[in-house]
């Protein structure tokens, strides 16, 4: 389907964690594959628990999945051990949502670079300093900030520190997880600006992690929207927000408030009702048929494949293509009223 | 629309003595809101909106000295200068209050149905068996699956969303005239959101609650408010009604929040519009206008007289800015 070489892809991956109930398994990631070329930005989306920051913390090493292939440039990191593993790990960053616990408070801003420096072998005192500077310069900081403490800088400016960290390491993949969220609208947007400058001038791949699907509307060129440790849709941006066709995409973008109250007063109920289900007792079938409001029996019965209803997008549905064809969601008879707006 | 006003705020001003700085964190705020009403009050991180609803009401941490000077009316009682024990009756009773992180303001050893009927019992002079029931039908008026499992379960066995249902419940518990809700679904998803805000406008249907709502979200204040005031450093930059501030901005940063916001015809890979530099680091009271250092429009003036509080050509809506009561047409003052 690609016609670029990806840079990364990860093949049916699962991680799963030890449930508190007894010889149960939460299945926080299970069976995703995603893709990303050369100095793309690629947007993961869903609700909170849906397995983002495992799927995420799987691809950098932090987590150890179960199954599944994770591969840059084609080599396959499950085939590495030991030292080779590491340094062809290192060509993926992560940066975290807080970058507060990603920073030591006792090391100056420079002094974390340069580890960070230090680890590619570059010892050379002079040739360190330049390019801690150059680094700051790149994320947009000045020089003064390298004799900083993390905790004399504002939240916006951390993340900042955090991304030029990541890329001392001259990495070809960021994972990218919700680095905005804890950020001020106006500092946000300063931040995302980084990401696509650095895109555009680095060509450093991106795997943006975010609930905010606005932002990654407009930062990424294609989206997977995932649900219970699934993907449900990908496809380009344009064709994911303009064109959605999985049941729980359609939700989701729903359910975005407007800043307009003339568009807000027209709201009538919640898109979507109640939480998502526990990753330990995932419901059969299709795992979003308990809140869809497609649902028939047959969603019950087997897991829906992806549909593929365009080029590159994709619907794990089974009514992926009537959606598609119809643009409107089937309510099938008699109408599942709920009861309740929590599950 | 005639309602009852409830609460009437004037020039507050809220002086925090900690061990390491005197800071003003409100400077000179007011506003009001009526029955069956809600105010948002919007504003980035630090800008003081938490510390505005919550150091009159006695509910700042300890280590921490306030003082407080202005006027705030509650109905007819003056709350500031009020003693603390006629402060804790209006808590919890015709006050009520939401927080941020529910995890923080529910007790993790007792369950659900006693929290919520302690309230009853305390505010409502229940006896234990009639407040065992109200918890049950509270939990059913803001919609509770399986209410009543719910009330024997403990707070951290509930999704993040129930759990601003049972605060909520809490909350509501007494019937208050006025309910403070600071930032109730920043921690939820927007579909969870979604859900909040549609019970809290039902609520208040039902009690004719007035309702301060506390977030950074446009989104959620056009879902919910009829009136928003815009802090920024501790003062209001701008106040009126909804359909107007958010349709038509027209103080400088009220216009650059609501043009921050990504529109849905920004094209991907398109760069992020927002502001330059970031809020100031509150202090020493700032002389000047607080946003001016951000300000495209700024002049000389700016950062030296602190700007009022005034009118606008639309008399409903209030701006801190002289600049565009200077241009005298609000939103056809044009940015950049
Ligand atoms: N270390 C862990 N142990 C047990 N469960 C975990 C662990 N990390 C995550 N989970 C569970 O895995 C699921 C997915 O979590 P996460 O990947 O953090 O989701 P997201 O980032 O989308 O919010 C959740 O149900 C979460 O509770
Ligand atoms: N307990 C406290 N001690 C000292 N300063 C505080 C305390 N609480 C808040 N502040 C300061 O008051 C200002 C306003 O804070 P807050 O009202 O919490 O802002 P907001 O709710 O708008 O994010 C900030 O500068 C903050 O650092
Ligand atoms: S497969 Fe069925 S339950 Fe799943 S999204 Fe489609 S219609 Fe809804
Ligand atoms: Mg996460
Ligand atoms: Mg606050």
């Amino acid at each position: 389907m690609s016609s670029t070489k990806s840079v990364l892809r990860v093949e049916n991956l699962v991680t799963r964690f030890k449930s508190v109930e007894r010889g149960k398994w939460v299945k926080a990631v299970d069976g995703v594959s995603i893709e990303l070329r050369p100095g793309e930005i690629v947007g993961l989306v869903g609700e909170s628990g849906c397995g983002k920051s495992t799927l995420g913390r799987s691809i950098v090493g932090l987590e150890r999945p179960q199954s599944g292939r994770i591969l840059l440039d084609d080599i396959d990191l499950s085939g590495l051990g030991g030292r080779k593993l590491r340094e062809t790990r290192r060509a993926i960053q992560y940066v975290f949502q807080d970058p507060y616990a990603s920073l030591n408070d006792r090391q100056t801003i420079g002094e974390a670079i340069t580890e960070a420096l230090v680890i590619i072998g570059i010892h050379d005192r002079t040739r360190q300093r330049r390019r801690v500077h150059e680094l700051l310069d790149q994320v947009g900081l000045p020089d003064t900030v390298a004799e900083r403490y993390p905790r004399e800088l504002s939240g916006g400016q951390r993340q900042r520190v955090a991304i030029a960290r990541s890329l001392a390491v001259e990495p070809r993949v960021l994972i990218c997880d919700e680095p905005v969220s804890a950020l001020d609208l106006s500092i946000r947007s300063q931040v995302m600006n980084l990401f696509l400058t650095l895109q555009k001038d680095l060509g450093v791949a991106c795997l943006f992690i975010a609930h905010d699907l606005a932002l990654v509307r407009q930062a990424a060129s294609r989206v997977y929207v995932m649900y219970l440790g699934k993907i449900v849709e990908q496809g380009t941006s344009l064709d994911v927000y303009e064109r959605p066709t999985h049941p729980y995409t359609r939700a989701l973008l729903a359910s975005i408030p407007s800043a307009d109250p003339r568009i807000e007063a027209t709201r009538e109920v919640p898109a979507l009702l109640g939480d998502i289900p526990s990753p330990t007792n995932p419901p059969s079938g299709c795992r979003f048929r308990t809140r869809c409001p497609s649902a028939v029996e047959a969603c019950a019965v087997a897991e829906p494949p992806t549909v593929w209803v365009g080029p590159g997008h994709g619907a794990a549905c089974i009514f992926a293509a009537q959606i598609r064809a119809t643009e409107v969601v089937p309510q099938p008879e008699p109408q599942r009223l709920p009861q309740q707006l929590s599950a | 629309m005639a309602s009852k006003e409830i609460l009437r705020v004037s020039d507050l001003c809220v002086d925090l003595f900690t061990q390491r700085s005197v800071i003003r964190p409100v400077d000179g705020v007011s506003y009001s809101v009526a029955a069956g009403e809600t105010l948002a009050i919007v504003g980035e991180s630090g800008s003081g909106k938490t510390v505005l609803n919550f150091a009159p009401l006695g509910l700042m941490p300890t280590g921490v000295n306030v003082d407080l000077s202005g006027s705030i009316l509650f109905n007819d009682t003056e709350l500031v200068g009020i003693a603390e024990p006629a402060l804790r009756k209006l808590r919890g009773g015709s006050i009520g209050t939401i927080f941020q992180d529910p995890m923080s303001a529910l007790n993790p050893a007792r369950t659900i149905g006693r929290q919520i009927a302690e309230v009853s019992e305390l505010h409502m002079g229940l006896s234990s068996s009639q407040a065992e029931s109200r918890a049950l039908d509270l939990l059913k008026l803001v919609r509770m699956s399986d209410p009543d499992a719910r009330l024997k379960q403990y707070p951290h066995e509930l999704s993040g969303g129930l759990r601003q249902r049972v605060m909520i419940a809490i909350a509501v518990a007494a019937e208050p005239q006025l309910l403070i809700a600071d930032e109730p679904t920043t921690a939820l998803d927007v579909t969870v959101q979604a859900q909040i805000i549609a019970l809290l406008k039902d609520l208040q249907k039902r009690l004719n609650m007035a309702i301060v709502l506390i977030t950074h979200d446009m989104g959620v204040v056009a879902g919910i408010a009829s009136r928003v005031a815009v802090m920024y450093a501790g003062r209001v930059a701008e106040y009126g009604p909804v359909g107007d501030v958010l349709v038509e901005p027209r103080h400088p940063y009220t216009m650059g929040l609501i043009d921050a916001i990504p529109r849905a015809d920004d094209a991907p890979g398109s760069l992020f519009r927002g502001l330059p530099g970031a809020p100031p680091i509150l202090g020493a009271p700032i002389p000047g206008c607080a946003f001016a250092p951000r300000c495209h429009a700024a002049i000389e003036s700016c950062h030296i007289t602190r700007p009022a509080l005034v009118s606008t050509v639309q008399p409903l809506v209030s701006a801190a800015c002289p600049i565009i009561n200077k241009h005298n047409h609000g939103g056809a003052y044009v940015q950049h």
